[in-house]
């Protein structure tokens, strides 16, 4: 994605989020317009810009294997709390990460504590710890699956 | 009908903030707290939004409640990871 593409695309979508906020109301793109510029003024300072190609179509594979998998987080977690007695084992695991892009990981990372039975609890050294509601269960397969959705977002093929 | 399906989803919404609470209390250390927190909770909070939307008739809305709905998902994932690495950081070294 070109500099410029990536500043008409995000132009449209505080645009959008800035009249989803407001109501609509014709009057407070008064003040609406100048945040919007302010905005993409402060992400560039601070290198937000720096994404590279998203890919819409790995976005529109990752989003519903994302609601179904913290759908699935939810009810695992409410179904071991509420057993009696809980079954529940917990512990730490490490996790190598395959992703090289940062911002991918950090989408990885953040993705995991909503996954069944795994919270993500650091990014170090390509590694990223996790801990398990039950260490014995096999989560690494499921991790490996979300990862390399996450990957194909950032056309990273892994 | 529509009501009913809304009525439905909230009600299993509440259910799940009712599990994460009661994992809250339940579990027996931090870490494994935070599991309960996160999950159980924004799954609680969704499926809420959702039925919500359902009944309002206005799409802005019903937009600006699944804006609600990510940007707790993401606020809620970013606190859960930085209160396990901090405890995390402190068992490490006393």
């Amino acid at each position: 994605m070109s500099a410029h593409n990536a500043t008409v695309l995000s132009l449209a979508g505080l645009a959008g989020l800035w009249w989803l906020l407001s109501g609509g109301a014709p009057s407070s793109w008064l003040i609406g317009v100048p945040v919007v510029v302010m905005a993409i003024f402060a992400a560039r300072r601070l290198g937000a810009t720096a994404l590279p190609g998203l890919s819409l179509p790995g976005l529109a594979r990752l989003l519903p294997l994302f609601l179904w998998e913290s759908v699935r987080g939810g009810v695992d977690v409410a179904r071991r709390v509420l057993a009696t007695p809980m079954r529940i084992a917990p512990g730490f695991a490490t996790y190598p990460l395959r992703l090289h892009h940062p911002g991918a990981r950090l989408l990885f990372a953040n993705s995991v504590s909503l996954l069944p039975g795994t919270l993500a609890v650091d990014l170090r050294d390509d590694c990223l710890a996790i801990h398990a509601l039950d260490r014995d269960s096999d989560f690494t397969a499921e991790l490996r699956r979300v990862e390399s959705a996450v990957g194909r977002v950032f056309g990273e093929a892994l | 009908m529509i009501d009913v399906v809304a009525v439905g989803l909230i009600c299993i919404g509440i259910g799940f903030f009712a599990a994460g609470s009661i994992g809250l209390l339940r579990l027996p250390d931090l870490h494994s707290r935070l599991h309960a927190l996160t999950k159980a909770d924004n799954l609680g909070l969704g499926l809420v939004a959702l039925g919500i939307a359902l009944v309002t008739g206005s799409l802005v809305i019903a937009l600006k409640l699944i804006l609600i709905w990510l940007l707790v998902l993401a606020a809620s994932a970013a606190s859960a990871n930085l209160i396990a690495r901090h405890a995390l950081d402190r068992r490490e070294q006393p």
